[in-house]
């Protein structure tokens, strides 16, 4: 539980210069430095409140060298050491056994696609071999998993493989953006980002199930109608309205509720989550607190001149805005309430508290009041002459250039595996700009700058249309590389894109393979609506992918199997592509997949191991391979897998050989 | 390319002083950018070159008494005048409290009637004092001992990460636990910015041992699949420019293997009802029955930290038998039971002398009268509980005034309350490792420190606690 909200408590003589990691004794020296520095028009001293963003967030403000140097391996290390178990050999023309390349463009940078242009003129510039192309299988099965979480289904694959039509990649995507499996995946992935969850444990506010639900729905129905996402995002931060469990777009704001202070509070971490999560930069929660100078200035070009007031000045977009709790004589339970987030024409942003999260915000001068300016941009922007403040904070984050530069290195990331900018939330506002470079020794922040510009361009073009955005990028080129690299690879190149690099699967990726593979279906059932005293139990929900799951608290009886593989919970833990011995143990032992290993026949349907156990050795082999790995053996490994087959009890060894397929390396790794 | 060695003797030459990085009049931030700025290229921050584990520290004399940390975090922050600081209030404390003083401190025997009998064996420190009254922040803190706003705060490893890396290279091969375990502790900090190897190795107790161990077709079986498993891999590896096996999925694999059909690791991590019993039937209880069993195997594991949340205690901290609510007595409960009979089964397998055990909230609570819901809300004040691994039983370090709310006597030669940035070097203390190192591995060039202000002595071990 939260702080409590009887006592706000006094911070200065406690927290002070801790935050710093000074003694207390310092703060004196503090003070005399700053007025030997450069005057400065606002000198706000932070008198270090405690401070709730950091703490289980911290992980979220690493740099991409912390990340390479915590995991002591980059996007490279991961991909070699993938492709280096996977089947195919150097000496063979195909990394990936069978399956033809013709109709993988040849034409680099020559595609007419910008994403080619910019990735392969750096790399001809360089001089740098890319990867050869992927074959029909590797192709399938990433653009599969990549837009959709699914692996190919067999039949389709086996089709796809030998069409002879020259465009069938390019209507292979068609054909995933379009279907219901790209819903569910996207929804997740923005559940993720929107972080929809039944509760907010550091602030204890809750959505219950109720709005977790409603929100869910809001965010499926906005992908399904693909509806342009500058729309979404306008939706999202102008939400108005008095029921967060009808009305589901209100539960993103209801999310940047704080406790324990002032409303001061709210407007900062409704400006906060806001930056981060449209214009992806993080490091404006840092200067909500205090100016960037003397904390930030080795981490934001940006941030290092930016000034508290400043930040008060975007906050001050979210003043006139006021949360509301359902009437208590409307409730079915105490406990049990929605949440609005209203309208409040006289709110505004004073500079006048002591108390809360954030330190004490103070006049500056005989400035009182904080008045709704745009920070970024040229720094003039306000509301137009009566608009409503927070949906003119809607109006000209969406219409930034930044927001589609984040949004397009969002969803750049999830299909190339490494942002444009990492880590994604990290963008910083003085040093993308490749006609506008940063002085030394601060660089362009993009590993192509160009590309990020033009790429957000496009997606502007093209009324901020994520499908139109996806379509792009999973038809050019640069994504037809294959994760194998035949010559000499070099670590440096890891951000050039000049192969594919390999990740693991997501947590409900790997599950949901198992299920869909192996023809057993695995029903996920959980609640969505409160529990209310002296009533009967709601009726649970019931989904057949884990992928439908709608938030963490709604992984039922999949949440063993999924927790191994890093999910997070949307609060204070990141979902992670790492591996670990319990994810070994997990695929080696756990019952969901044993159970799928055997030959069975569950309401009709057929395991894939029944479908195929009284057929000869090869196809049975080359059956479950095309199946499970979607791709066929190779020579050694289908000698490997005839030996064991025909050693011993032929169905025992059949299921021997299915388990081993799941926990092949390349089952549970997108390449 | 970085100069570390150049940047290292400037900042010799101008003595560091108590003030933040950035705000170093000497290395100044131009300065800084004139040592660090040639060459930089890319990424701002560019990876530092991979110099080997530089640690350097001064020369200090570590305690060395212990080869094993058990740290109990007891999470939502337990209130210190009903715990281990008692202050018993006319009106206010429970009866029932039954305070005894024992060796001179007085002793809540009411809810902690078997610690108390133990009371020669445990230390209490009542001079700390926590940096900040949030949860998250505070937490963090006492598993990173440091702000974790500070500058490395936000890469900075759990003590638990800094004892697994200090200690690799005792490992011996035959031992396959994991040298850092987390049980019932899914919200630990992780190793921060070193290796994922040095990760806690998060799990829930249970009766049926070490999840996913035993495959459902048997061992016989399981072997045979395993033996496919690995004739399906491609024998021919490309050559590599990392050589490092970490990376390599498949070590993960056989690390996984090795913790299979394991009668160590079955009897490490299985418990029998009796025993669970024993330490009371509680998911706690079980946690520190499982590390006394993983401890004794000596397989490896040299910290073992476990949470037992529940105590922000806001509301009715005293009322007994509310229906499915934490107050000081079920809760209290709980901790006696089990950390007793820790005391006490450690003390007849040999290991407690050698076992540092040391217990903490993240902060304490308001003192006096109780607030407006008959509760305690977030206060600064707060006790650390050791016992074990070289600690003097039997005594209590600091004095608190008459209701608990600052400390009147620190106890210590440093004459100031006790930090968890002392308990950390404290602990690294005990273990052997010198709390004043700093790693020269980080991301920033920077140096980590075990604890911040190291060359500055800022904070100190606890020698006091030592018998």
């Amino acid at each position: 539980m939260y702080v409590g909200e009887h006592k706000p408590m006094k911070r200065k003589a406690y927290w002070v210069l801790a935050s710093l990691g000074l003694s207390v004794s310092s703060l004196t020296l503090l003070q005399g430095q700053q007025q030997s520095e450069p005057a400065e028009e606002v000198e706000l001293i932070a008198d270090h409140a405690e401070c709730v963003m950091f703490g289980p967030k911290r992980a979220e403000f690493m740099d991409q060298s912390v990340h390479a140097r915590r995991n002591r391996f980059s996007f490279s290390e991961i991909t070699e050491s993938v492709v280096n178990r996977l089947g195919g050999r150097v000496e063979t023309p195909y990394f990936v056994p069978g399956g033809s390349r013709t109709q993988a463009s040849q034409k680099g940078s020559a595609s007419g696609n910008l994403i080619d242009k910019h990735i392969f003129g750096v790399l001809r510039e360089k001089g740098i071999e890319p990867a050869a192309r992927t074959n029909d299988y590797e192709f399938a099965r990433r653009v599969s998993l990549d837009l959709t979480g699914r692996v190919p289904k067999v039949e389709r694959l086996t089709q796809f493989v030998n069409d002879n039509d020259a465009e069938k990649r390019a209507k292979y995507v068609d054909e995933l953006l379009n279907s219901e499996e790209w819903i569910d995946k996207w929804t997740m992935f923005f559940g993720d980002l929107y972080k929809n969850t039944d509760t907010i444990r550091a602030t204890n506010t809750n959505r219950r199930a109720e709005g977790r639900e409603a929100f869910y729905a809001w965010i499926y129905n906005s992908l399904k109608e693909n509806k342009p996402y500058n729309r979404i995002a306008y939706e999202l931060i102008a939400a108005e309205g008095t029921n967060s469990w009808t009305k589901g777009e209100l539960n993103w704001q209801v999310g940047n509720r704080t406790t324990g202070g002032p409303v001061q509070d709210h407007f900062d971490q409704m400006a906060s989550a806001t930056t981060e999560t449209f214009l992806g930069i993080s490091h404006f929660n840092c200067i909500v607190c205090h100016n960037g100078r003397g904390h930030v200035d080795t981490l934001s070009l940006w941030g290092k001149s930016a000034s508290r007031m400043q930040a008060y000045s975007l906050s001050a977009f979210f003043a006139q805005s006021t949360f509301t709790q359902q009437p208590r004589a409307e409730r079915a339970d105490p406990n049990l309430f929605y949440w609005g987030v209203e309208f409040n024409r006289n709110g505004s942003y004073q500079l006048n508290t002591t108390t809360g999260n954030r330190p004490p915000r103070q006049a500056i001068g005989t400035q009182r009041v904080a008045t709704p300016v745009y920070p970024f941009g040229d720094g003039t922007a306000t509301p137009n002459s009566g608009e409503p403040w927070r949906t003119a904070a809607a109006r000209l984050v969406t219409s930034d250039f930044n927001f589609s530069r984040a949004t397009v290195n969002y969803v750049w990331k999830e299909l190339m595996v490494r942002g444009l900018v990492e880590p994604v939330n990290q963008m910083d506002p003085a040093r993308l700009d490749p006609e506008n470079p940063p002085a030394a020794p601060w660089s362009l922040q993009p590993s192509n700058a160009a590309l990020l510009r033009d790429l957000a361009q496009d997606f502007i073009d093209n009324k901020y249309d994520l499908k139109a955005l996806m379509r792009r990028i999973a038809t050019s080129d640069a994504y037809q590389l294959s994760a194998r690299y035949d010559g000499n690879w070099n670590p440096a190149w890891d951000s050039l894109h000049a192969r594919r690099l390999a990740k693991r699967l997501m947590a409900e990726e790997i599950y949901d393979a198992v299920v869909q593979t192996s023809n057993v279906a695995a029903p996920i059932s959980f609640g969505v609506a409160s529990r209310v005293p002296n009533e009967p139990a709601p009726a649970p929900k019931i989904v057949q992918w884990a992928m439908q799951t709608t938030s963490p608290s709604s992984r039922g009886g999949a949440a063993g199997f999924l927790n191994p593989f890093y999910p997070g919970n949307r609060e204070d833990t990141d979902r992670r592509r790492d591996g670990s011995d319990q994810q070994a143990l997990t695929l080696m032992n756990n019952n969901l997949v044993m159970a799928r290993t055997r030959s069975t026949v569950t309401n009709g349907r057929e395991s894939l191991l029944r479908q195929h156990v009284n057929k000869g050795n090869r196809e049975l082999i080359d059956n479950l391979y095309l199946n499970v790995l979607s791709r066929m053996p190779d020579e050694s490994e289908r000698s490997a897998a005839m030996a064991a087959l025909n050693s011993g009890n032929r169905t025992q060894a059949a299921e021997n050989l299915l388990w081993a397929l799941y926990n092949k390396v390349d089952f549970f790794f997108n390449y | 390319m970085f100069d570390q060695a150049k940047f290292r003797r400037f900042v010799q030459k101008n003595p560091h002083s108590h003030v933040p990085f950035f705000h170093r009049p000497q290395a100044s931030r131009r300065g800084f950018f004139r040592l660090a700025g040639a060459g930089l290229a890319g990424t701002f921050l560019a990876s530092q070159p991979a110099q080997a584990q530089l640690v350097k520290g001064q020369d200090v004399k570590t305690q060395n008494s212990a080869d094993r940390v058990l740290f109990v975090l007891l999470a939502g922050a337990p209130s210190h005048v009903d715990t281990f600081d008692l202050k018993m209030l006319n009106g206010i404390s429970p009866s029932t409290f039954n305070p005894t003083a024992i060796n001179g401190v007085q002793w809540n025997t009411g809810v902690f009637p078997k610690l108390a009998e133990r009371a020669g064996d445990i230390a209490l420190i009542r001079s700390g004092r926590a940096w900040a009254a949030q949860h998250t922040l505070s937490q963090t803190w006492a598993q990173i001992g440091r702000s974790p706003a500070a500058v490395l705060g936000d890469v900075a490893p759990n003590m638990g990460s800094i004892v697994a890396i200090e200690k690799r290279g005792e490992r011996r091969p035959d031992q396959i636990f994991p040298t850092f375990l987390g049980l019932n502790s899914d919200g630990a900090v992780g190793a921060g910015y070193l290796p994922a190897t040095f990760e806690p190795f998060k799990m829930a107790p249970s009766t049926n041992g070490l999840p996913n161990t035993t495959n459902p077709d048997g061992a016989t079986r399981f072997a045979t699949k395993y033996t496919l498993l690995e004739g399906l891999d491609n024998p021919l590896r490309v050559k590599s420019p990392y050589g490092d096996s970490v990376t390599d999925f498949g070590a993960f694999y056989s690390a996984a293997r090795g913790l299979m059909y394991n009668a160590a690791v079955d009897k490490a991590f299985r418990y029998s009802t009796a025993d669970s019993g024993r330490y009371g039937n509680t998911a706690f209880g079980n946690a520190l029955l499982t590390a006394k069993q993983v401890f004794e195997a000596d397989m490896g594991t040299r910290y073992i930290q476990v949470t037992l949340g529940g105590w922000d205690m806001h509301n009715n901290i005293y009322q007994q038998a509310q229906q499915g609510q934490n107050n000081i007595f079920t809760l209290g409960k709980i901790v006696d039971d089990a950390m007793s009979e820790l005391i006490k089964d450690l003390k007849a397998n040999g290991q407690f002398g050698r076992t540092l055990i040391v217990m903490m909230g993240e902060f304490g609570r308001t003192v006096g009268a109780l607030n407006p819901t008959a509760g305690r809300d977030h206060y600064l004040q707060q006790f650390f509980f050791l016992a074990g691994g070289g600690v003097k039983g039997g005594k209590a370090i600091g004095v608190t005034d008459e209701t608990g709310a600052r400390t009147r006597e620190f106890g210590w030669a440093e004459e100031r309350d006790i930090r968890v940035e002392d308990i950390e070097a404290t602990i690294y203390s005990a273990l052997g490792i010198n709390w004043t190192n700093i790693r020269y591995d980080d991301p920033f060039g920077r140096g980590f420190e075990y604890v911040p202000y190291a060359n500055e002595g800022l904070y100190k071990p606890v020698n006091e606690l030592w018998a």
